[in-house]
């Protein structure tokens, strides 16, 4: 071991050697991947279309127009990613030159990427500097092509929207297309790869963009908990005394709920939506972390380096949140990606039941939830099944990569 | 050993209480009052198909209509609000539409007291909806529902002060008209006709007095009965009183057939000092011949002697009942704390008395449990037995052949089994094994065949193993999963430990080292697990079941919380609360049990 190196670079060269787990973090690009392309896989906003009289360019224009935010978070992602790639490239190879760490160079880089993303955000809600969408709601259709003779819709791979719907094509199986006669839209001469669901909507793409919701309800419901926890645990580890017992307390009262009827009362009595959903999970399971950390600051708070800063006159917020929490973070980040893992679950079997996403929205817990009262379509079921078990497994994967990659007794029989 | 487990009660009591906050924090997203929210205020969440009546009979039920934590009530001066919705109650929504044009004048004293009164009723964007001649229509309609709402909630605090402005205004009629239409919005039920259908003596005194009231005002439409009829009566109506089952009492009653001529031998019979029995038969019979004994309620353009009429039936309900009304000053200062509903609440939740189903059969709570708990628990022992009895032994041979071909596959298969959410299982066997895509082995819905009920014990066990087998193994994959993966870890910890060298150097047989040295101090931390793998169980099996159609704790918890039961709903949160703790009390006590290295006095806090 090098002499500058940190911690977390002992972590990660741990994590590394973990073939598994550092496959499971490369898996985890491609499922970002779809979350983030989505409109480049799946849209029924043509990229290019020609209406006789003028060029159109709606999956452009409908890329910074969208109602749900979760949408609208990862459009601005993918208007982004042209930016960061290039400067991250190059950036790559200077931090390499300086010797940086591999999963450090990752970690700030995903960090860029995130604040460029939130930056667009903010700069595109101002409404005068998107370009506006006056074709949302058009159906490109196919006698308009027709009458101009060679112009057609120019689409992505596939030319279906989420919540596109097409009495013509109910529940029909994989690799299902329109007859020639049936042909209306402009899109309708693609195949369903996956099929259709009960009210003619793709069911690839449903699930595409369902990555999308699975994605935020796994990362912004633990980083809610995991904020909470840290915080609560670490103030009940550092302060102790009737704060602890009080803390400890509330721990203990909240854990004993079984989490995931909790969840669903508070879900289905606030009114489900994937913003409570989000929000209810994070508010329920912050006691397990809570305890995680208070146990690791009560650990720390005796270390010398504590006594030193106290000695140096520091207040305790900065020791608490300087010195003493980035010691006992461990714990708390191996349980993040179990937590991840079992928010996508979580959310998946909410809206399974019913009490998830609200309808036309797409989720795969929603698929699954058609599934379960048609069983005879089996392709509603096995796809998203697929898609949460390969998320699910990943995230459990990079888990147990990081716990095994932190234990330091494993780490002494390498 | 039982001072502390003694000790481990006591210790729950705090933490009961904090479960008790909780719940009582659920209870307050439990969806608003309907007319309210019909009145156009987002007054609760998610919506209400509930109606009027049933709203009301679950609201008193849970004790809704009173303040939170403190009732102040006891101590406030209902005289001016109760002037004020005594006159609102009195007009008709158009008067009160005219009433919001002068209020929104407010000239003399009398409507800045209604307008104080108004305000103090928090309508939503009442001030705007003042000033504003377009919504004065729309705000009449929520005064309304306002005042109802107030009379409601104030319940018997504002009797004294009702009935003193009902002596009062001897001469004005509307004042009286609204006074008795708070009185019965405010008190349920003044006068008790009949006995509960578990009588008792402490009942009689309500019940006499009601009929006496009755019989007094009634007397003279009756006339006497000569002694044949009397006698004749008497043998219909003595083998009556032995029936104690209320429903083949009222098929009897039909039968005997009764008629309102027979009133006086009833009554008599009801107030002259008889035995319990024949009061209550006497009651209910009288009930049965009279709907509505005596009217309480007058429409707004009720005329005056029906309003003195009712008006007398509300000074003798309030006279004999005064004790109720003006309870002593210790009382008083009792109930600010008690009567609150969280004091009401925890009370049912610590009694274990969770009342009745908001759904419109009305069950006892308890009674859905008990039938639930009957399903769920023996589902949930066979896949706690079978997690045990599976992923030990695979724990065990994984760190036993750790590092072979063997142990990357368990392992591997385990894993996968870890990431499978239990619901995707149970859907893939329910299209696989019994819809027929491709099998169609196993039934698709429930516990039972048809006809179940019929069958031998041997066909009725093999019949139950057939539907039983899937929810099993769904129930138990996901943890059996943790479990072998966690006792493997366990294991191997053990096997690197200097005395399973020092065995081995014995020359102790492999078996006896894996099964005596090694795996008994392996099973160790497996025994805490399972305290945590319930509440997971209790959570994972609202999907299974409600996925399997079992008519277990998980569906109901489904059902209760889909259709808004909250009775119900609490009563399961709490169960499960408290199942919980104590399953976590016996994996501690297990623990202590299981290792001699830890004692009672040093577990401590657990």
């Amino acid at each position: 071991m090098g002499k500058d190196e940190t911690y977390w670079d002992i972590v990660w060269k741990q994590f590394r050697n973990n073939r598994f787990a550092y496959g499971a973090v490369w898996s985890l690009a491609p499922i970002v991947a779809l979350a983030v392309f989505a409109p480049l896989i799946c849209s029924n906003q043509p990229l290019v279309f020609s209406d006789g009289t003028q060029r159109l360019f709606p999956w452009f224009r409908a890329l910074f127009n969208q109602e749900q935010a979760v949408d609208y978070l990862f459009n601005m992602a993918l208007v982004g990613f042209p930016v960061w790639l290039p400067a991250v490239l190059w950036q790559n190879r200077r931090w390499a030159k300086r010797g940086m760490s591999g999963g450090r160079r990752l970690w700030f880089a995903s960090l860029q990427y995130v604040a460029l993303t939130l930056t667009l955000c903010a700069l595109f809600s101002i409404s005068a500097l998107r370009p506006q969408n006056l074709h949302a709601s058009r159906t490109f259709t196919e006698e308009e092509v027709a009458s101009q003779g060679s112009s057609r819709g120019t689409y992505v791979p596939v030319p279906f929207g989420p919540t596109e719907q097409d009495l013509g094509t109910v529940f029909k199986g994989p690799m299902f297309r329109k007859p020639e006669s049936e042909w209306r839209k402009s899109n309708d001469g693609f195949p369903h790869l996956l099929g259709t669901d009960n009210a003619g909507r793709d069911i690839l793409t449903r699930i595409v963009y369902g990555t999308r919701i699975s994605i935020t309800v796994g990362l912004v419901s633990v980083g809610i908990y995991l904020s909470i926890g840290c915080i609560v645990g670490a103030l009940a580890g550092y302060f102790g005394g009737r704060l602890d017992l009080l803390i400890s307390r509330v721990i203990e009262v909240v854990l004993l709920f079984p989490s995931f009827f909790l969840i669903l009362t508070l879900v289905a009595l606030i009114g489900p939506s994937i913003y409570i959903i989000m929000i209810v999970i994070g508010i329920t399971g912050w006691p397990s972390i809570a305890r995680l950390i208070r146990g690791e600051v009560l650990k720390q708070r005796s270390a010398d380096y504590v006594s030193a800063a106290r000695a140096l006159g520091f207040g305790h917020t900065r020791i608490i949140f300087r010195h003493i929490l980035p010691n006992s973070l461990s714990p708390a980040l191996v349980a993040a990606p179990f937590g991840i893992a079992n928010a996508i679950t979580t959310e998946a079997s909410l809206s399974l039941l019913g009490f998830g996403v609200r309808p036309p929205a797409p989720s795969w817990g929603s698929v699954l939830r058609l599934a379960s009262e048609n069983y005879q379509y089996w392709w509603l079921l096995v796809f998203p099944a697929i898609g949460i078990f390969f998320t699910v497994t990943i995230f459990n994967l990079i888990g147990s990569g990081l716990r095994d990659a932190m234990d330091p007794r494993l780490r002494s029989m390498r | 050993m039982w001072t502390y487990v003694i000790r481990r009660i006591v210790a729950m009591i705090p933490t009961l209480f904090g479960v008790t906050v909780v719940s009582f924090c659920i209870m307050q997203l439990a969806p608003g009052d309907p007319l309210m929210i019909q009145a156009g205020s987002a007054g609760g969440a998610g919506e209400s198909t509930q109606t009027r009546e049933a709203f009301l009979v679950q609201k008193r039920d849970l004790k809704l209509d009173k303040p939170l934590v403190i009732n102040l009530n006891y101590y406030r001066d209902f005289a001016s609000p109760m002037k004020s919705a005594a006159y609102f109650e009195a007009r008709s929504i158009d008067q009160v539409r005219e009433d919001v044009a002068v209020l929104a004048k407010a000239a003399d004293a009398e409507s800045i007291a209604r307008l104080a009164f108004l305000r103090s009723l928090k309508i939503p964007d009442f001030d705007s909806s003042l000033t504003n001649p377009d919504k004065h229509g729309a705000l009449a309609r929520k005064i309304q529902t306002w005042v109802q709402i107030f009379c409601e909630d104030t319940g018997a605090h504002g009797v004294p002060a009702t009935i003193a402005l009902l002596d009062a205004t001897e001469g004005d009629l509307h004042q009286k008209i609204g006074a008795i239409r708070c009185l019965s919005r405010m008190v349920v039920a003044p006068f008790v006709f009949t006995y509960s259908s578990h009588p008792s003596e402490a009942e009689t005194p309500k019940v006499v007095s009601a009929w006496k009231e009755w019989w007094r005002k009634n007397e003279k439409k009756f006339p006497p009965l000569d002694e044949d009829r009397r006698q004749a009566l008497e043998r219909k109506f003595t083998p009556l009183t032995t029936e104690l089952d209320r429903s083949t009492l009222f098929t009897r009653l039909e039968e005997a057939g009764f008629d309102r001529e027979d009133m006086p031998f009833l009554a008599g019979k009801l107030l002259s000092s008889g035995s319990l029995p024949e009061r209550f038969v006497a009651a209910v019979t009288m009930k049965l011949l009279v709907a509505q004994p005596l009217r309480m309620d007058v429409p707004i353009d009720a005329r005056p002697e029906a309003v003195a009429d009712v008006a007398e039936n509300w000074k003798v309900h309030y006279e004999s009942n005064s004790t109720e009304y003006h309870p002593s000053g210790l009382t008083r200062a009792v109930r600010v704390l008690t009567d609150t509903q969280y004091a009401h609440m925890v009370v049912r939740l610590a009694t274990f008395n969770f009342g009745r189903s908001a759904l419109t059969t009305r069950e006892p709570v308890s009674e859905r449990i008990w039938a639930a708990v009957k399903v769920s628990a023996p589902l949930m022992l066979l896949s706690q037995a079978l997690i045990y009895l599976i992923a030990v032994p695979l724990g065990v041979v994984c760190a036993v052949r750790r590092g072979r071909p063997a142990d990357y596959a368990i392992s591997l298969v385990l894993f996968m089994l870890y990431s499978m959410p239990s619901f995707i299982v149970g859907m893939l066997c329910l299209m696989a094994l019994c819809y027929g895509k491709p099998f169609k082995w196993f039934p698709m819905l429930g516990l039972h065949s048809e006809g179940a009920a019929g069958m031998t014990w041997g066909t009725w066990l093999v019949d139950y193993g057939w539907h039983s087998i899937l929810p099993v193994i769904c129930l138990a994959l996901f943890n059996l999963a943790g479990l072998a993966m966690y006792s493997r870890s366990s294991m191997l910890d053990v096997l690197g430990q200097d005395y399973i060298r020092t065995a081995r150097a014995k020359g102790v047989r492999e078996f006896h080292v894996i099964f005596k040295h090694a795996l008994r101090n392996g099973l160790i931390p497996i025994i805490t697990l399972f305290s945590s793998f319930l509440p997971a169980m209790l959570g994972g099996s609202v999907l299974v079941e409600y996925l399997f159609g079992i008519p277990g704790m998980g569906r109901l918890s489904f059902y209760s919380i889909e259709q808004k039961d909250f009775p119900t709903l609490m009563a399961l949160i709490y169960i499960d609360a408290i199942v919980v703790m104590l399953s976590i009390l016996l994996s501690d006590l297990l623990y202590v049990v299981v290792d001699p290295r830890i004692s009672f006095s040093a577990t401590g806090e657990g």
